[in-house]
């Protein structure tokens, strides 16, 4: 019962993004054939001229009509064609997507590792110098702007030292699948990870150490001790497993937050994902781009959301009860 | 930089003062020509003049190569790797070489009918025979097909209502109106494409497949956005390129692009680039750089479908208050040049050689108090006859900052003659639709060569506005319709002349300035760079053989000259 209520939920929350998917890109002001044409082709353009290139890609139909065509071609599999790009939303959003889920993914398990094990560790020795110290590093990094991160680190470790690549997520000249590709890639990692995982680390450590401070002062700690329990057994045991909740929601709900972060971070670096796409997507007033791509980013973030909601209850037993 | 043969070329141009350039200069052309590019770097390598494989920045998409998803002046270059033209290198020069055509020539006395000589031999990148279907067809196609930037040639200036194929390597074009210029402006800025590859394509925006071009490059793979991968067309009928492999990758972040080409990561950025970049790296023992004419400008577009811009004498008084060249000073650090000059471009062929833009505030005061636009009630600002203050907005794109240091100038200027400009930065997108609309009084763009470096284009531009003025303009009107019946290259000249001067006079835009381009590449990768005006230096000129450039090509000379 649970289950299906949590479904429900998101079948709720699907078909109001699927709207709002649509709706969004509409709002904007400009249409695509401001970006489609260069001003000396618009400038002399007919009405009919400029209604042909709308009705190449169904624009010229009534807007409800286009909703309607949207929501059947998601069932269906079918995101009609991009714009800017000429090609199928769906080959061009799964040619980025892998490359997005690679950084993303690297990113959000980096963070949430390096993130908790930090918060814990500074909660553990709270007020000592590591405390002191991670707190105000990652405060100063977390609050510095994600680009400004990345031309940092692209100045570092590409410009001045030359031991990283600064742009792309693969070598061209490399045959695809082959050790050098894959070293390739792992090495172009590395700069947008890190800066994509930097603003999200400080996140979680605060919330890890927060909730583990909380934690140690609950009346069950002191009962532990009370019962004579080592005081790294209460550590572990009673406190960390207490404060795992709000962790693993905050590490859930930073998928959210690096959804955002790559739309900088893939721009900056050149690197060929979903974030660079929704700012290509935006720029060029691509609707049907853009539908997709919120399409996916709108799953991915409720899927991560059921994820967290159904996994609550194997964390916390509490929650099986609610 | 092997400059050897370009800085020779260009020395005897100097000494000759342009007389090489001038004997190339048939009647009724232009004594305008574009200014040599210049070396700018400190010492002159000597690298190589061939490469295995080159990989090259770019900025802007290019979607899959074709004429449908290549549209700006930036991304053209590599359009024009794969395919090829009836005459080149393009029509902003004073000079054409023939190219896929062996002769064109003009067979009535109007100027309406040209018949087109091809070269025989030419083959497409599938092996197939270049032939005069092939260019009939395109000439159909961008006459009835879906408007790109280059169907104006076929659809609207001219337009042709005869294509005939004469035989296998010859073609007759008939215009509705004459078309003296054909040979310089139409056959060197259209691209062929394949009839076999493009017939029957309704939605060619949606068209995937791989261009099939005769140019000396081949498309091999490419993910649209993210890299091009290019091979040497080894059969390519004015030889076999220098480089073997190019590939393009796209970085669209400046600083990211110019980091790549620091570290080697790329052999040449095919973006501008930025001043301060430029006096850092004039010393750089890997870079070199060379500033090529692009043919760029940016100008100040009034809106003439609102009021009061329908007012032609008020747009004099604008222009006569707005003096350009504290911009090029404060905005782009005085590289570039000023837009005092007027438009066209100021290197352009095409352009009247002594055109100059009125800067006189004082006149311009006195012309707004005669035509009864003074300031009655004191506040500082004049109001209309009917009372309306003159107050306009003056709107911007957000992602081009220099632009807001210029309209912080361009709204002194204008309040010194009673007028308040507010100025505004708005999203791109925004600014688009507003342009699109008509919903803006002022507003500071930039415009390609394709827009200020062509004659045809004056009467495309005229269009366009013509669809959207309050009133008609009359004398403007008529000047045009002169042109569009005139029907020799002098006569053509001579009207374009006049509707130069005319449209400095009462403009509908105001020129600012003309940006000079500065480009970047590693000497020890290539060093067979050659600059060509409206292009810079990365086109497909730079990748042909040394011997067989020099019509498309432009002088080199160093810094020092």
């Amino acid at each position: 019962m649970v289950y299906l209520r949590i479904i429900l939920q998101y079948a709720a929350v699907l078909a109001v993004a699927l709207s709002l998917n649509f709706l969004l890109p509409r709002i904007a002001p400009g249409e695509p054939i401001d970006f489609l044409l260069p001003e000396d082709v618009l400038a002399e353009m007919s009405p009919e001229d400029e209604a042909r290139v709308m009705r190449e890609f169904g624009l010229d139909k009534p807007i409800l009509v286009q909703f309607g065509d949207y929501v059947a071609g998601v069932f269906s599999g079918d995101l009609g064609t991009s714009v800017s790009y000429g090609m199928p939303v769906w080959d061009i959003v799964f040619d980025r997507l892998p490359w997005t889920l690679l950084l993303m993914g690297w990113a959000l398990a980096i963070s949430a590792f390096l993130g908790s094990a930090l918060g814990v560790m500074a909660a553990r020795w709270r007020g000592g110098a590591f405390d002191v110290g991670s707190l105000v590093a990652i405060i100063f990094v977390g609050s510095a702007p994600p680009f400004w991160v990345a031309m940092l680190l692209i100045t570092l470790f590409a410009a001045n030292l030359g031991w990283l690549p600064s742009f792309g997520a693969a070598p061209l000249a490399a045959i695809p699948g082959s050790w050098e590709w894959i070293k390739g890639v792992g090495i172009r990692l590395i700069m947008p990870v890190t800066a994509l995982a930097l603003v999200q680390t400080a996140n979680i450590l605060l919330t890890a150490r927060s909730a583990m401070q909380i934690a140690m002062g609950q009346d069950y700690v002191t009962f532990a001790r009370a019962k004579g329990a080592g005081e790294g057994r209460v550590f572990r045991k009673h406190a960390f497993r207490n404060a795992l909740l709000p962790i693993y929601t905050n590490v859930m709900i930073g998928i959210g937050n690096l959804v955002g972060g790559a739309l900088v971070i893939e721009t900056v670096f050149a690197y060929p994902g979903i974030g660079s796409l929704i700012v290509e997507g935006v720029g060029a007033r691509d609707y049907n781009l853009l539908q997709g791509v919120f399409l996916l980013a709108t799953l991915g973030v409720v899927i991560a959301n059921l994820i967290a909601d159904l996994g609550y209850p194997l964390l916390d037993p509490r929650a099986r009860r609610a | 930089m092997n400059t050897r043969f370009l800085s020779l070329a260009a020395a005897m141009l100097l000494t000759m003062g342009h007389g090489a350039a001038a004997q190339d200069i048939r009647a009724g052309e232009s004594g305008n020509a574009v200014p040599p590019a210049i070396f700018m770097s400190a010492e002159d390598h000597q690298g190589p003049v061939e490469a295995e494989e080159l990989t090259l920045g770019m900025w802007v998409k290019a979607g899959n190569v074709t004429t449908y998803t290549i549209g700006n002046s930036w991304n053209d270059w590599v359009l024009w790797l794969m395919y090829d033209k009836l005459r080149e290198p393009s029509p902003y020069v004073g000079k054409a070489e023939d190219w896929l055509a062996t002769s064109i020539e003009q067979v009535s006395d109007d100027a309406t009918v040209w018949e087109i000589t091809l070269r025989e031999g030419v083959t497409w990148h599938d092996g197939t025979e270049f032939t005069a279907e092939d260019v009939a067809f395109t000439f159909e196609y961008y006459r009835e097909g879906p408007a790109n930037r280059w169907t104006h040639h076929a659809s609207s200036v001219p337009r042709m209502v005869g294509i005939e194929v004469l035989d296998k390597y010859k073609v007759r074009l008939t215009s509705e109106k004459p078309m003296p210029n054909f040979d310089r402006i139409t056959a060197t800025d259209l691209p062929i494409i394949q009839k076999a590859q493009w017939e029957g394509v309704e939605e060619p925006r949606s068209f995937t497949e791989i261009g099939i071009g005769t140019g000396p490059y081949k498309l091999v793979d490419y993910e649209a956005d993210r890299y091009y991968r290019f091979e040497a067309n080894e059969d390519y009928w004015r030889g076999v390129p220098t480089v073997k492999k190019l590939n393009l990758v796209m970085i669209k972040d400046p600083q990211t692009m110019f980091t790549a080409l620091k570290t080697g990561e790329i052999d040449g950025a095919a973006r501008p680039v930025p001043p301060e970049l430029v006096l850092q790296w004039q010393n750089d023992p890997d870079l070199e750089l060379i500033s090529a004419p692009t043919l760029w400008g940016v100008w100040l577009d009034i809106n003439v479908a609102r009021e009061p811009f329908d007012d032609r004498d008020l747009r004099r008084a604008i222009t006569m208050a707005i003096d350009p060249t504290p911009m090029l000073d404060r905005v782009v650090l005085g590289q570039g040049k000023s837009g005092a000059s007027s438009w066209p471009h100021v290197d352009s062929f095409w352009t009247k050689p002594d055109l100059a833009a009125p800067n006189d505030p004082e006149g311009a005061k006195a012309l707004l108090d005669e035509l009864g636009y003074v300031d009655t009630d004191g506040d500082g600002v004049r109001e209309t006859p009917e009372g309306e203050p003159l107050v306009w907005d003056l709107k911007i794109a957000s992602n081009q900052p220099l632009f807001l240091r210029a309209a912080e100038i361009v709204g002194q200027q204008l309040g010194e003659i009673g007028v308040n400009v507010e100025v505004a930065s708005m999203d791109p997108g925004a600014l688009a639709e507003l342009w699109r609309t008509r919903e803006f009084d002022l507003r500071i763009a930039d415009i390609t060569p394709h827009g200020i470096a062509d004659q045809d284009m004056l009467i495309i531009l005229y269009r366009g506005d013509a669809g959207r003025e309050m009133v008609v303009d009359e004398e403007k009107k008529a000047i045009v319709d002169r042109w569009l019946e005139a029907q020799t290259r002098e006569e053509r000249l001579r009207i374009s002349y006049e509707l130069q001067d005319y449209q400095t006079k009462y403009p509908n835009r105001v020129m600012l300035w003309y940006p000079e381009s500065v480009f970047a590449y590693r000497w020890d990768s290539y060093d067979n760079y050659a600059p060509s005006a409206g292009y810079g230096i990365f086109h497909k000129y730079s990748f042909l053989p040394e011997e067989v450039r020099e019509g498309t090509v432009d002088p080199l000379i160093m810094e020092s000259n």
